[in-house]
């Protein structure tokens, strides 16, 4: 569901083109020019051209064409009420093909030939480490919807501001904070943790398990499954005989959903259920593994439909206008994107100016939070995000956030319900 | 203990589902002398089909077998008749893996166009019930899965044993040349053969669309499995393709569920080396001579 976290299932290729460009990148040397961006207020009357690369083709295909949609989409909006500072807002997306040489290619070109004002970031953690680079040479703030895993962050770069409330490996952590929240009578003592071999999935149960084991919930099952793993059932069947109380399960999508199929075919209900990823997925979800199965499962979220999170309302209604379907249908990558728009919006409001040496000094403004509909958020020195995901469960047939309590629709049911609600 | 058990049961019910697909595969290597590398392509397109008809029309995946069946014995007469025919004789069992794994890669490329490369699954409603005895829970899907792959295994048999087909198919595979000067015409029963190993993959298509979400690529990862299967059992050896099917994806299941779901997917190319190192003919296979 989240950008950043959705490789292809079918992983290892992924993983590996991503070491790779990982050693492309460290190669090329961090120098940094001056102030990149060619605007001033003496360009008032020109308009505000964006740059962005996204994949229209290849494997992140999918995903890609929700950021651009959310990019597109806040560029309406932002016209609508007459640009920033007055300046029309204009995108320039091109394709990557969702490959990291096109993707360094794209950004230079946007930067160099094309000129743009400010740069937006692709699709994935594997595209963003180069872009990002790219984007540091020449001084360019990149504000990204889509790129949270360590590697990106790895490479410390202070222009570089990740909009997602936190680094994909804490995703899991809202899970942790609600447990250790609850009366200690309340609270499971045995816990389970299957993890997909991902660098994307398994950290995030990891930094549940430490958190849990260091409050003394006892790991009775943990493995980490490769990404070609097709029959559940050994796995479900190891878990019920464990009998843990909770699950906290690193998944992706697929992975996700044949887990589950395979606890319920073997009755074992744990009472309490997270899964990192797969669960979110407000459609696919249900639809795969039976709607009244999907009872008191949690996971992790950002955007969701019905936040009352800043323009989240303005952006629901003006997606479906645009776009068709309903809240539920909309993609989070769509919002992570606008979001994008909307910090560049909410600089030029405080600061009369929107030139990317400006951009970047004032997202690090330390004690300062920027208000967007995925909630407030806020950066590091490395672009870090400093907040917190929410924990979503489903209840009813419908995902609801349910912790932290300020943004909660509804109270977290527990013990978890059995299946066939 | 108990999840031993556990798994040893789902190991044996999903060793009755590789069972059947296998059938095919050595079936036609024993006909032809052809690796059908379009083997598991052929099974994802039919599981693929199920899935049409369950979505378009309702039709249950298990009642779909019929219609699938007639289209892929269809689609294999075809493929034979077009792709393998053509090939000359003496270098015909290595050009054979090109052409089938080019059938394999066309499949896949119209299946990714038909119905795009998100992962589908077969959602009927009952996929996700099971049976408990004694604390051990059987699967509705593996359970119907592995007796439909006995009813299918045994129609086979039949087909073989029992009819004048099977009798020229058995002749073809034993000796191709004294069944031609016998009469048998070696041609049509290649036809008709490759036709019969691909029609086993619309039963077995069903079941995986039941059991696993699938897409177009997922033939990879299928074909390997039964080609490690196929060479466990004996080349061209049917009964001994079910026997393996059962070995393999059992112990795949018990290693899952006692030393790692890492090694479980390792399972099956452990043995296939080590049958390749011991016993090279497979365990039920004979040296030079087809058998069934």
């Amino acid at each position: 569901m989240f950008g950043s976290n959705r490789l292809r299932f079918r992983g290892p290729a992924v993983v590996a083109l991503a070491l790779m460009s990982v050693g492309i990148s460290a190669c090329a040397s961090g120098s940094s020019g001056g102030s990149g961006g060619s605007s001033s207020s003496a360009q008032s009357s020109q308009p505000l051209v964006i740059g962005a690369s996204v994949s229209l083709t290849g494997d992140f295909a999918d995903p890609g064409k929700a950021v651009k949609a959310g990019y597109e989409l806040w560029a309406d909006q932002i016209n609508a009420k007459g640009g920033i500072l007055g300046r029309k807002v204009e995108f320039k997306i091109v394709d990557d093909t969702s490959s990291p040489d096109q993707v360094v290619t794209n950004y230079q070109n946007l930067i160099n030939q094309d000129h743009v004002d400010a740069v937006f970031g692709p699709f994935s953690s594997l595209l963003t480490v180069p872009a990002s680079q790219v984007a540091k040479r020449y001084g360019y703030a990149f504000l990204e919807p889509a790129g949270g895993g360590p590697k990106v962050f790895a490479a410390k770069l202070d222009n570089l501001f990740f909009v997602q409330p936190a680094p994909v490996v804490k995703q899991g952590d809202v899970f942790a904070d609600w447990i250790l929240s609850l009366p200690s009578a309340d609270r499971p003592t045995t816990a389970a943790y299957p993890e997909l071999d991902d660098p994307f999935s398994a950290p995030i149960a990891e930094n549940v398990r430490a958190r849990f084991e260091a409050a003394g919930i006892k790991t009775v099952y943990k493995q980490v499954y490769p990404a070609e793993t097709q029959d559940f059932s050994p796995i479900a069947a190891k878990i019920a005989s464990a009998n843990p109380d909770v699950i906290v399960a690193g998944t992706q999508s697929e992975d996700a959903y044949a887990m589950v199929k395979s606890l319920v075919q073997l009755k074992f209900s744990p009472k309490f259920m997270y899964m990192s990823n797969g669960a979110n997925s407000p459609l696919e979800f249900p639809s795969k593994v039976g709607a009244s199965n999907t009872a008191g499962i949690t996971s992790s979220g950002d955007w969701f439909p019905g936040s009352t999170a800043t323009g989240s309302a303005e952006f629901t209604d003006a997606y479906i206008k645009k776009y068709g379907g309903t809240a539920d249908t909309i993609d989070n990558s769509s919002a992570e994107a606008y979001a994008c728009g909307q910090l560049l919006e909410e600089v030029a409001k405080k600061t009369g100016k929107i030139d990317n040496a400006t951009i970047i000094s004032t997202l690090h403004e330390a004690g300062t939070t920027w208000p967007t509909l995925l909630g407030d958020l806020s950066w590091d020195a490395i672009g870090q995000p400093q907040g917190s995901f929410h924990l979503v469960q489903w209840q009813g047939g419908k995902l609801l956030p349910v912790f932290p309590t300020d943004v909660a629709q509804a109270a977290p049911v527990y013990p978890k319900p059995n299946w066939g609600g | 203990m108990h999840a031993l058990v556990q798994g040893v049961i789902l190991g044996v019910l999903t060793g009755g589902v590789y069972a059947l697909m296998a059938s095919g595969q050595t079936l036609i290597f024993g006909i032809m002398k052809v690796v059908n590398l379009a083997q598991g392509a052929m099974v994802i397109a039919s599981a693929y089909l199920a899935y049409q008809l369950f979505v378009s029309f309702g039709i249950d995946p298990f009642l779909a077998i019929p219609i699938t069946t007639v289209i892929m014995f269809g689609l294999g007469v075809g493929v034979q008749l077009l792709f393998l025919r053509p090939l000359k004789r003496d270098d015909k069992a290595e050009l054979s893996l090109l052409v089938t794994f080019a059938v394999a890669l066309l499949i896949e490329g119209l299946l990714s166009i038909t119905w795009k490369t998100t992962y589908r699954s077969i959602i009927t409603g009952y996929e996700n019930d099971s049976w408990t005895f004694f604390g051990y829970h059987f699967t509705v899907v593996r359970v119907y899965a592995f007796a439909l792959s006995l009813v299918a295994l045994a129609l086979l048999f039949l087909l073989l044993n029992r009819t004048r087909f099977g009798r020229a198919v058995r002749a073809t595979v034993q000796n191709p040349d004294s069944a031609k000067l016998l009469g048998v015409e070696a041609d049509r029963v290649a036809a008709l053969g490759f036709g019969l190993g691909a029609a086993t993959a619309a039963a077995a298509g069903s079941v995986y669309g039941l059991l696993y979400p699938f897409y177009s690529g997922s033939h990879y990862d299928l074909i390997s499995r039964l080609l490690s299967i196929v060479v466990l059992g004996g080349l061209g050896s049917v009964g001994g393709a079910v026997i393996a099917a059962v070995i393999v994806s059992t112990s795949s299941a018990i290693v899952a569920a006692t030393v790692s779901p890492a090694w479980s997917e390792m399972t099956f190319f452990v043995i296939l080396i080590l049958v390749l190192l011991f016993r090279p003919q497979g365990l039920f296979g004979t040296v030079g001579r087809g058998a069934l």
